[in-house]
């Protein structure tokens, strides 16, 4: 670290605060768990048809049958988990984003 | 006629608009100014306009048609692609201040070699997205008006360079944002009429007509390895959208976190949108034209010739001529877009002297980045078009997405490790790609591990750069903890992030 100029030390402070270490884990906690659930999801539907087709082609109403609407609700669900993403950013995230930036500015960080 | 009308219009907007933009703005940072100034819901229209690429526009509906509804994953994975790259890129990046992925390369590694090779794989994405593209426009205009399968490649390529050169398309998100309603217009508006006749006939059910095989997903013809081929072209869509070159620098348009998160969730809701009218032109192509089941061309073409069998005179041409309007106007936005970005990357990274990262280079970079593809499909390369760019798109999830998460998430990632990775799942994926555009390589396993290689070539990519990274603990990039405090630490945190 012997060549970065000593205006940027802050980094190195922010970087072994608790705070930074916990927004770094509360963004982890959040995101990988939503991902993984996306992907689950997406996968799970191609199992299905793959092994359940008979579940699959159950017609819901009229020629309309349970693949056909959980396809469907593949577009839906990407829509909803952005959402959910965007909302949780904007509710949890940035707060405590701007929390973190106050106490830096007062020299606050622990 | 009405169709040569149609794309001579579309054309000449889109040159107009182009010179256009040249007089209101003349440097890149001016496109960024601009499109700061746009509200969330004009800048995702933008991007849809420039992602919505042309080989889509026709390429789904022809991949449905041939394959049945298996291929329904292609519309949700063209979407899907942008809620990982939101989750797990977005933010470090835009905060990383890097505007290409060799900028990010630099940031993140310090390695000039590291930087190469990323600028090497930018241009052979963009050249292996850009030929289905270039291929496409050339198939369309032939079906419309029967004119040689190279007038509309050459239209194509003559615009697309036209417009780069002079700089205009790019700087007026207007313009791409105008460009993704002409498409939804175009595909949404002829699918009514269609709909109409359809339910007039008796509504007949593709299933009767095509079989069941056709409806049922995963069915297969036993030897396809379709369950494989279906995970392995989700995973090549999910993680290979974070990887294209022109949809990266997209993300660099809004002022802050919160506008970007706005407009990729307008983005999905466009994109969602208008991927949900391919299928629908797929099935009514089995009922009213399942004599065009014979090559990649005819699938590829279904959608433009489906109107004319469906309805009369003078509605069917006008139909027609509306499709091949979008197509058009679909091939010429995302060509530009990827041409731009290609040909930037070349200027900076790749070319020498006084073309380096000069207006003239960049110029330069430009016909470059055309010349291959163009060449390519002028010599007579025909592979279908979805297909191709899903290449593309494995070819981007082997080499950038390993990049860029194990770069963001993981401090321990060497020089070292990220070369080994980007080299490995780059060579894996090209010579995969090779293989099947070539042809060499029919049925069973090796054809459908080839033709949907990332299920394999990306965990390989990630396990040899996490392996040799662990393996070269002393290459870690100096001042590691700087660079991950810069990637995650708030955005209005007043630390010096731009200059390193």
């Amino acid at each position: 670290m012997s060549d970065v100029p000593p205006q940027r030390t802050g980094y190195q402070e922010v970087q072994d605060s608790e705070e930074f270490q916990a927004l770094r884990a509360r963004f982890r906690r959040f995101v990988f768990p939503l991902t993984g659930l996306f992907l689950v999801w997406y996968f799970l539907y191609v199992a299905l048809s793959a092994y359940a087709p008979d579940f699959m082609s159950t017609e819901v109403i009229g020629k309309v049958n349970i693949g056909l609407i959980i396809g469907l609700l593949q577009f839906v669900s990407t829509f909803a988990i952005t959402m959910a993403y965007a909302r949780w950013a904007d509710k949890n995230f940035d707060p405590t984003a701007d929390k973190l930036r106050e106490h830096i500015e007062r020299g606050e960080v622990k | 006629m009405s169709a040569w009308i149609a794309v001579l219009v579309v054309c000449a907007a889109t040159l107009g608009v182009g010179a256009l933009g040249l007089r209101l703005s003349r440097t890149t940072s001016d496109f960024y100014v601009a499109s700061r100034m746009v509200s969330p819901r004009w800048n995702a229209s933008a991007i849809g306009g420039e992602y919505i690429s042309g080989a889509s526009f026709l390429g789904v509906a022809g991949l449905i048609f041939a394959t049945g509804s298996d291929m329904l994953w292609y519309s949700i994975g063209y979407t899907a692609g942008y809620v990982v790259l939101l989750a797990l890129v977005a933010a470090p990046l835009r905060r990383s201040g890097a505007y290409t992925l060799p900028d990010f390369a630099e940031i993140r590694l310090r390695s000039a070699a590291v930087r190469r090779t990323t600028a090497v794989l930018v241009v052979g994405i963009g050249w292996l997205y850009l030929l289905p593209q270039f291929v496409g426009a050339g198939l369309a205009l032939r079906t419309a008006t029967g004119a040689p399968g190279w007038v509309g490649t050459a239209i194509a390529v003559l615009v697309v360079v036209a417009n780069v050169t002079a700089g205009g398309m790019r700087s007026v998100t207007f313009v791409q944002a105008f460009q993704y309603w002409l498409k939804l217009t175009a595909i949404a508006l002829p699918i009514v009429l269609l709909l109409i006749v359809w339910h007039h006939d008796g509504a007949p059910s593709p299933a009767a007509v095509a079989g069941e095989a056709w409806v049922s997903p995963l069915s297969g013809d036993g030897d396809d390895h379709p369950l494989y081929r279906t995970y392995s072209l989700l995973l090549a869509l999910l993680f290979g959208t974070m990887g294209l070159p022109h949809v990266l620098v997209r993300l660099y348009t809004n002022p802050d976190g919160q506008a970007a998160r706005r407009t990729v969730l307008t983005v999905i809701a466009l994109l969602g949108t208008f991927y949900l009218f391919p299928p629908l032109y797929a099935a009514l192509g089995r009922v009213y034209a399942g004599d065009l089941l014979n090559s990649a061309d005819s699938n590829d073409a279904m959608m433009l010739l489906l109107p004319g069998r469906m309805l009369g005179e003078p509605w069917g041409d006008l139909a027609a001529a509306l499709l091949t309007a979008g197509a058009f106007a679909a091939f010429l936005s995302t060509s530009s877009g990827l041409t731009v970005s290609v040909a930037g990357v070349l200027s900076q990274d790749l070319l020498r002297g006084r073309w380096r990262a000069s207006v003239s280079g960049f110029r330069v970079g430009a016909g470059l980045a055309v010349l291959v593809p163009a060449t390519l499909s002028l010599l007579g390369v025909r592979t279908g078009l979805a297909d191709t760019v899903t290449l593309a798109f494995a070819l981007a999830a082997s080499t950038f997405c390993p990049l860029l998460v194990l770069g963001i998430w993981w401090r321990g990632l060497t020089r070292t490790g990220a070369l080994a990775g980007l080299i490995t799942g780059g060579l894996l994926a090209s010579v995969a790609v090779a293989l099947t555009v070539s042809g060499a390589v029919e049925g069973g396993w090796p054809a459908a591990l080839l033709g949907q290689p990332a299920a394999w070539t990306m965990p390989v990519a990630f396990a040899v750069m996490v392996g040799v990274s662990l393996a070269t603990p002393r290459f870690r990039t100096p001042g590691v903890g700087t660079i991950m405090v810069r990637l995650h630490a708030p955005e209005s945190l007043d630390l010096n992030r731009g200059d390193s």
